[in-house]
């Protein structure tokens, strides 16, 4: 019998929007649909091939029948082993073995530090949360949740350096203490981005003790051009929650160009209101315009979105200040906007923003032009903007009077510095523009010190390297965007003896003799990093032993906030010239920040490494991307899409494992750069993007034989990744660089994609409503209305499960009367930023599992983070530009679940409170489950990857010979109260039940504690459901409480209309993912809103992008 | 041609064959039965650096289970004392005894031989793997300690009483009511049901089943019977 041939439901008659996540799927390849029918493409589930596989299915069979026959001969087996049980000797305070403590601490960051509460497990960081009591709390990001596997990290830098050999902590304490005596030292001192209050008080020390000390911040990726056009040291910051128009002019604010905290802006793209407890009202909800070249978070989320290259922003800047009128400050004689359409959108932008005047938000991206920053500035006090109580606080931080690069380089050069302190988290060696030489200028130093993490090309480049003490190691404090003074706390000793912080460092210059003291100090003393921090507090305001217990339990003084400035905007400044539009034959090369990586600090950091771009889903890499009519241009894009040929079913690429992507030669100021190229919807024709920061280190295995080279600057993790673009920039393009030019140069290079992985069947995917009338649509409301009927769900018939809700007695199967579990996630908020997928990792014990296993579609993130473009067939406006939705998708605990009834040993079973559990254990890895799962949430070990190490070529096919984890640590990041699953386990998302059961517990604890109050005997009382069921809405998911947008609520179904839950699945907008097929899931969606302007020329083809999957 | 094989030898096959399957259904059998918890845990008494004689603790001096055992009610895992715990007492008490050597070496920092490490006690319980035990979600609920522990007050060196197997646990989880007590005796060693029957007669229950059937009712136990109440 042949197998049954699916057809997939067409998509509706008269429906003019297309749907898609790749090219690959937009061009029907055989490739896509492999991935559509199959788990897993053909061959990703068998051994790769004999001489690949070290042990082919037959030596593994000789080798199993010979160990199990020498089993017999050893005795080892028959005395049980001894396990010891070794407890504290004092206990510390606080910790009871086996709860987690938590801890108030701060990610100290350029943009201001992000509040956190740490859960440690007897003296081991292993989770991040965001500081719910913060006043700026707001989440976090993929970066911050990430940042506490850095700690465990192997590659972690753990030994002092001279010229990058190891080198005794004695020699370099010689050093310091020379320095420490010398106060005629001419010394400076190079910080990173972010603000902190006790480096500030330290720093005037410094200069007190030092008369020739000057100090300089550097950070790769975070532009000057903001205070320039404000002030030395000003900024603005954004507060959403009062801005009800925002124009981003290519500002990513909401992925990697933070302004202000974000979640404000989230909660009013909810038309329901933050907790949905109103009725749906277009009012309540913002508008953002979005000005950009390529699709960024922020661009994803837009109401309007407008593509033009980031020389032209300028240009439609400098036309929207136009259309207000605004004449103070800046001359603006640029050549106005030339195409009609543009000039129809931002008049309409115009409009809306003077009728917002007062209530709206003009954003410019950090990195982008002076010029730019003046018009914004200049719109912004236009329209009153700016000041208390208004959408925009211009604050002035305490980074006043800190020199920049160039700074640094003329006094290095000029000998008035000879010895330098390093302590940026950036590199400079590695990411400074080409143009000042910096590494020349570096090598003129007398002296050079690096603190770092890393051994990265800077700590190589130095006279010493020190080895940095992780943030969770250190005592410090920093200020969050709007200066919040936030403490920064250890929550253990240096990992490693050698360790030093920040503070310790500058304390020891600061100190009489030099003595370097780092973690705890000398016997008997408060160590140094305490005692400065808290007398920072002291003089801040927080006086006594009062408040600064209350500083450390909070996390943050109150009331600490920069003081506000009112900027006005400049006049003095030359009229900004404008180049003329990019052609193919001068590309614009756009030098993004990564969102994996950020500038490369993170560039041995596995989890990012593998969490998908959540743009162009490629892990593991930078290419460089571009528009596909600009790749037609080009002549590449028949070489990136490689249709299906005439006598092959399969694509020339053969399988996914083995898709590569052309490489083009790329050339720019100069500089030739190979890299790879791929398709990106949305971007603006004729320019390249390439993200920063990879290309550190090569070794001997690189694909494209690149290595040996810089191999000490990185781990196992960073080593062979990608493609350097530092080399292409200089000063004044470290933005974006014109008049590039590419062209094919018929390598190819293997990437690996998640963006076909996992592809659903059926309709109506993500659906998205718009707050417009629509002539086929209808109103807003009559849009909400239909949100459930959309797709096949318009027309199917209620589906009867086949399988029984009760047992044979007639009682239901899910029958907790206390808890039922159940979540929504609303599209309106979700951005798609990775932050719940990297939260999921470091909770659930997630291994990574290296780019290969990748490409075959084996990653192991429970939570898939789906992009999906959308466009309309009939854009006139403009039909490059489709709408994207992002939509993650995790296992969804169907009531009726279709895993359940396949699985021949009963390993996934459903709870009585609603939770489709696993239980690893049991499970013997047949994958019928994953077969049946509609939803393709589930994910299969193929290897020990939690114990062999993914990374090293070929070592997982060696079993038990393989190489293990390299490094002691790792493993203390594990979340203690999650199984780490082996080889041959299928594994998946359970609403982090580990939380669940906790709080559940928890409350059962309550009983006694009730006993105990009302003084009677326990056999008097009693007890019922609501001394037994946990408050409402008090027990979070990983995923949950990092989500920076709010988009993910989650909760006890039977808390009625008291629980968040309950209320957003009540409304309108409220949908089933695959509804049609009866798996009754408990995690539900909510349609995304979109709120166009209809004055606008492209207001008819927004929020329509219900993705229809064929 | 001489037949080379007698005529009994025609059976010989046959008799191999149930010979061969009685021995293998033996080893089968007797591995089922003797290769479970009940018969290779149950019994376990490995010897610990320190003597420490629960009998001498609990059932003559009388202290309470929580003394040393002091998060047993708040968190999953139920600590052994750390090495002050002991030290409050044995400072001033048998302070001289050769037997408590291991203790003075990571107290004691008069001692010859200090060097502060904690005591390595030798594990006596073990939930199997990929369990997740909780202590408080049980202690808190009306189930004592001694119902998986045995009469430890008893112990000179504890062993281990209960197989601590998944069907023994499941035994329990499916009729709570022949272990439940009232919450005072839960750290009670010396409970008997039928004495505390007769001592509330208020309570209005004759036998030690009715009481737990009552507690059960009023406590509003049902214990979990889903793979992710412990696996997880």
């Amino acid at each position: 019998m042949s197998k049954r041939i699916l057809h997939h439901p067409a998509v509706p008659i008269g429906e003019t929007t297309v749907s898609w996540r790749s090219v690959g799927q937009l061009e029907d390849t055989a490739d896509f649909r492999q991935w559509m029918d199959r788990e897993f493409p053909q061959g990703a589930a068998v051994l790769a091939s004999e001489e690949e596989s070290e042990t082919s299915r037959r030596s593994f069979l000789k080798l199993m029948g010979a160990s199990t026959a020498l089993a017999g001969f050893g005795m080892a087996a028959c005395r049980r082993p001894e396990a010891y049980i070794l407890p504290y000797t004092k206990a510390p305070e606080w910790v009871i073995p086996g709860n987690a403590t938590y801890y108030a601490s701060a990610m100290p960051r350029a943009h201001g530090a992000t509040p956190l509460v740490v859960t440690t497990f007897e003296g081991r960081p292993t989770k991040l949360a965001p500081n719910g009591l913060h006043p700026d709390a707001e989440g976090t990001d993929a970066f911050a949740q990430a940042s506490v596997l850095d700690l465990y990290s192997p590659s972690r830098s753990r030994g002092f350096l001279k010229s990058g050999k190891p080198v005794e902590r004695t020699k370099f304490e010689a050093v310091l203490a020379t320095l420490a005596t010398d106060s005629a030292a001419k010394i400076g001192f190079l910080f990173g981005a972010d603000d902190s209050p006790t480096r500030v008080r330290l720093i005037k020390e410094l200069a007190a003790k030092y008369s020739a000390a000057k100090f300089y911040q550097y950070e790769a990726l975070t532009g000057d051009s903001s205070s320039i056009a404000l002030g030395d040291g000003v900024k603005l910051v954004a507060d959403f929650s009062k801005a009800d128009r925002i124009v981003s002019l290519d500002c990513d604010f909401a992925g990697v160009d933070f302004q202000g905290p974000v979640t404000p802006f989230f909660d009013r793209r909810k038309p329901e209101g933050k907790f949905y407890d109103s009725k749906a009202d277009a009012a309540s909800m913002n508008r953002l315009y979005s000005v950009e070249a390529a699709f960024t978070l922020t661009g994803g989320m837009a109401d309007h979105r407008l593509r033009v290259s980031p020389s032209q922003v300028t240009a439609v800047a400098a036309q929207i200040a136009r259309g207000l009128g605004v004449k103070a400050g800046v001359a603006i004689v640029s050549p106005e906007l030339s195409d009609p359409k543009q000039v129809a959108w931002v008049n309409g932008l115009v409009d809306d923003l003077k009728e917002n005047a007062g209530k709206s938000i003009v954003l410019a991206g950090s990195r982008q032009s002076l010029a730019l920053h003046l018009l914004a500035h200049a719109i912004n006090v236009e329209l009153g903007n700016i000041g208390d109580g208004k959408p925009l606080l211009a604050v002035q931080t305490d980074t006043k009077g800190l020199g920049n690069l160039a700074a640094l380089k003329a006094d290095i050069d000029s000998k008035a510095v000879e010895t330098l302190f390093v302590m940026t988290p950036s590199n400079p060696i590695f990411d400074a523009p080409t143009d000042l030489q910096f590494t020349d200028t570096y090598a003129k130093l007398k002296t050079s010190i690096h603190l770092g993490m890393r051994t990265d090309a800077t700590a190589q480049a130095s006279t010493w390297h020190i080895p940095a003490a992780h943030y969770l190691e250190s005592w410090s404090d920093a200020r969050t965007a709007r200066g919040t003074h936030t403490v920064v706390q250890p929550m253990i000793l240096p990992l490693y003896n050698n360790c030093i912080s920040e503070v310790e460092l500058l304390l020891a210059l600061l100190s009489n003799d030099g003595k370097l003291l780092n973690g705890e100090g000398e016997k008997g003393a408060a160590s140094p990093a305490y005692a400065a921090v808290r007398s920072t507090l002291s003089t801040l305001g927080g006086e006594g032993e009062t408040a600064w217990k209350k500083f450390l339990r909070d996390g943050f003084l109150e009331g600490s906030l920069y003081p506000l400035v009112s900027p006005a905007p400049r006049g003095d400044m030359s009229a900004p010239i404008i180049a003329s539009p990019p052609t193919k034959d001068a590309l614009e090369v756009i030098f993004s920040t990564d969102s994996s990586i950020f500038d490369g600090r993170w560039i041995d950091n596995g989890w990012l490494q593998e969490a998908p771009d959540p743009i162009s889903k490629l892990t593991w890499d930078n290419v460089a991307l571009v528009a596909p009519l600009t790749a037609k241009e080009l002549g590449i894009y028949d070489q990136i899409i490689q249709l299906e040929t005439q006598f092959a079913s399969r694509s020339p690429d053969d399988e996914a494992q083995n898709r590569t992507s052309p490489m083009i030669q790329l050339v720019v100021n100069g500089q030739t750069l190979e890299i790879p190229i791929l398709i990106s919807f949305g971007q603006a024709e004729n320019t390249l993007v390439i993200p920063l920061g990879y290309g550190q280190g090569f070794d001997e295995n690189d694909e494209l034989k690149r290595g040996p080279k810089n191999v000490d600057c990185v781990g196992l993790v960073g080593v062979n990744r990608g493609f350097d673009a530092y080399p292409l920039r200089t000063s004044t393009t470290a933005y974006f660089a014109a008049g590039a030019t590419a062209k094919p140069t018929g390598k190819r290079y293997s990437v690996a994609l998640t963006q076909e992985h996992n592809a659903m069947y059926g309709r109506a995917l993500a659906r998205e409503v718009s707050t417009l009338d629509d002539e086929v649509k209808g109103s807003f409301s009559a849009q909400l209305a239909n949100v459930p009927k959309q797709g096949n769900d318009a027309h199917a018939p209620p589906n009867i499960s086949l399988y029984k809700q009760e047992d044979r007695a007639g009682k239901p199967l899910i029958n907790d009367p206390i808890h039922q579990w159940g979540m929504s996630i609303d599209l309106s908020s979700c951005m798609g930023c990775n932050a719940c997928l990297v939260a999921c990792q470091s909770e659930n014990n997630i291994p990574i599992v290296g780019k290969k296993q990748v490409a075959m579609g084996r990653e192991m993130h429970w939570i898939r983070m789906d992009r999906y473009f959308a466009a309309q067939k009939d854009n006139t406006f403009d039909d490059g530009n489709p709408e994207m939705v992002p939509q993650p998708v995790a296992c969804v605990q169907c009531e009726s679940a279709p895993c359940e009834t396949v699985c021949p040993v009963n390993a996934t079973i459903h709870t009585e409170d609603g939770l489709n559990a696993m239980a690893y254990n049991r499970c013997i890895g047949t994958r019928y489950c994953a077969n049946n799962c509609p939803y393709k949430a589930r994910r299969f070990n193929y290897f020990d990857y939690n114990k062999r190490n993914p990374l090293i070529t070929h070592n997982l096919y060696k079993g038990p010979f393989g190489v293990k984890q390299v490094g002691e640590a790792p493993h203390l990041q594990k979340n203690p109260n999650v199984t780490v699953r082996m080889r041959g386990v299928m594994e998946k998302c359970t609403y982090c039940v580990q939380r669940l059961q906790e709080a559940v517990i928890r409350q059962k604890r309550g009983q006694k504690q009730e006993a105990l109050v009302a003084g009677k005997p326990s056999t008097e009382m009693t007890v019922n459901i609501l001394t037994l069921r946990i408050p409402v809405d008090s027990v979070k998911t990983a995923c949950q409480d990092a989500c920076p947008a709010g988009a993910i609520t989650f909760g006890n179904l039977l808390d009625e209309e008291k629980s968040v839950v309950v209320r957003s699945k009540r409304i309108d907008r409220n949908y089933d993912l695959l509804n049609y097929i009866g798996t009754r899931p408990r995690t539900s969606y909510l349609a995304r809103v979109k709120n166009p302007n209809p004055k606008m020329p492209d207001a008819k083809f927004i929020g329509k992008a219900t993705i229809h999957m064929v | 041609m001489a037949n080379i094989f007698p005529r009994w030898s025609n059976l010989l096959p046959f008799k191999i064959a149930v010979c061969a399957g009685t021995v293998g259904a033996g080893v089968a059998l007797a591995f089922t039965y003797y290769a479970t918890p009940k018969t290779l845990n149950v019994g376990y008494q490995p010897s610990q650096p320190i003597p420490f004689s629960h009998k001498i603790h609990v059932d003559q001096l009388g202290l309470d289970c929580r003394y040393c055992h002091s998060f047993v009610d708040v968190s999953g895992v139920s600590n052994v004392p750390t090495g002050s715990t002991c030290w409050n007492c044995h400072q001033h008490v048998q302070r001289d005894s050769p037997k408590l050597a291991p203790l003075h070496k990571s107290m004691d920092v008069t001692y010859p031989g200090y060097d502060g490490k904690p005591i390595e006690w030798v594990r006596v319980h073990k939930a199997p793997d990929y369990v997740y035990f909780n202590h408080s979600a049980h202690v808190n609920r009306g189930i004592s300690c001694q119902s998986c522990h045995g009469d430890v007050n008893k112990m000179e060196v504890v062993y281990q009483a209960q197989p601590l197997s998944m069907g023994w646990c499941l035994d329990c989880h499916r009729a709570p009511e022949k272990n439940l007590r009232p919450l005072e005796e839960v750290y009670n060693f010396g409970y008997d049901a039928e004495t505390y029957i007769s001592n509330n007669p208020q309570l209005g229950v004759k036998t030690t089943e009715e009481l737990g059937l009552k507690l059960k009712e009023q406590f509003m136990v049902k214990p979990k019977e889903t793979c992710a109440a412990c696996h997880r």
